[in-house]
């Protein structure tokens, strides 16, 4: 997997791309994260748009990020999931646990209505 | 197809099953499924069976009738007990901060049959997907 961060309104934006399967993937996406929060950057939209594949570590990924993000008083939300993606979102019941939007424009829209 | 026990080798994996798969005509939600639980099938083999030990190897044999698709994933390392395996609450792991757990119960999901079985020092773990 490879990500590139933007940033849009009061949020960051990190763009996945490739094949999610956690791995030495989560060590840089948690030191990235680190880097947010030390900079004041807690609110994250995560696009999953160019996501190829996700298994059960790619997921457990998403949700150490999620944690690392809420704990930091922010939030990671997701946004753009393909149907693939979003049904093994259902199928786990993560569905419930992450904010999630049909596009980028709309998460980052969220993080402004706080 | 037999291949070492190393995540190096877990898109082949996926994609040996998924052209099998393509092959039959299946629709790609059932091809992305049988790709994930044979990930995650593999997976636990390089991680329980094997604990992480790359020069041990996996067969993997894929077949299929007019009914079903199967996949069988074949390892001698330690056996997986399924009498001891009950259905995670994913969400209060999470709130307890715990891993893992989740790729049986999306193998579960994903597949209409799971069977593990021990033949000598052979395990193996049968997935079927009806057609």
């Amino acid at each position: 997997m490879s990500f590139n961060t933007s940033e849009r309104y009061n949020s960051v934006v990190i763009e996945f791309k490739g094949n999610v399967m956690g791995g030495p993937d989560a060590v840089s996406l948690n030191e990235k994260l680190h880097e947010l929060i030390d900079d004041g950057k807690t609110n994250i939209v995560v696009d999953l748009g160019k996501v190829k594949f996700m298994n059960s570590s790619g997921l457990g990924m998403l949700i150490g990020a999620l944690t690392t993000m809420r704990k930091a008083g922010g939030d990671l939300r997701i946004a753009n999931a393909t149907d693939k993606i979003e049904s093994l979102l259902i199928v786990t019941k993560l569905i419930t646990v992450f904010k999630h939007f049909k596009s980028v424009e709309e998460a980052a829209e969220s993080f402004q209505e706080n | 197809m037999s291949v070492k026990a190393s995540t190096e080798h877990l898109a082949e994996v996926r994609d040996f099953v998924a052209a099998h798969a393509q092959n039959i005509g299946l629709s790609q939600k059932d091809i992305s499924e049988i790709r994930l639980a044979v990930d995650e099938a593999y997976t636990n083999i390089i991680k329980h069976a094997y604990k992480n030990d790359p020069a041990k190897q996996v067969s993997i044999e894929i077949g299929s009738d007019n009914s079903k698709l199967w996949i069988s994933l074949m390892d001698h390392g330690r056996s997986f007990d399924p009498k001891k395996y009950s259905e995670p609450d994913l969400i209060k792991r999470i709130k307890q901060k715990k891993r893992g757990g989740m790729g049986v119960y999306l193998i579960k999901k994903l597949m209409d049959q799971v069977q593990y079985n021990r033949k000598g020092t052979t395990n193996e773990i049968r997935m079927v997907k009806n057609l």
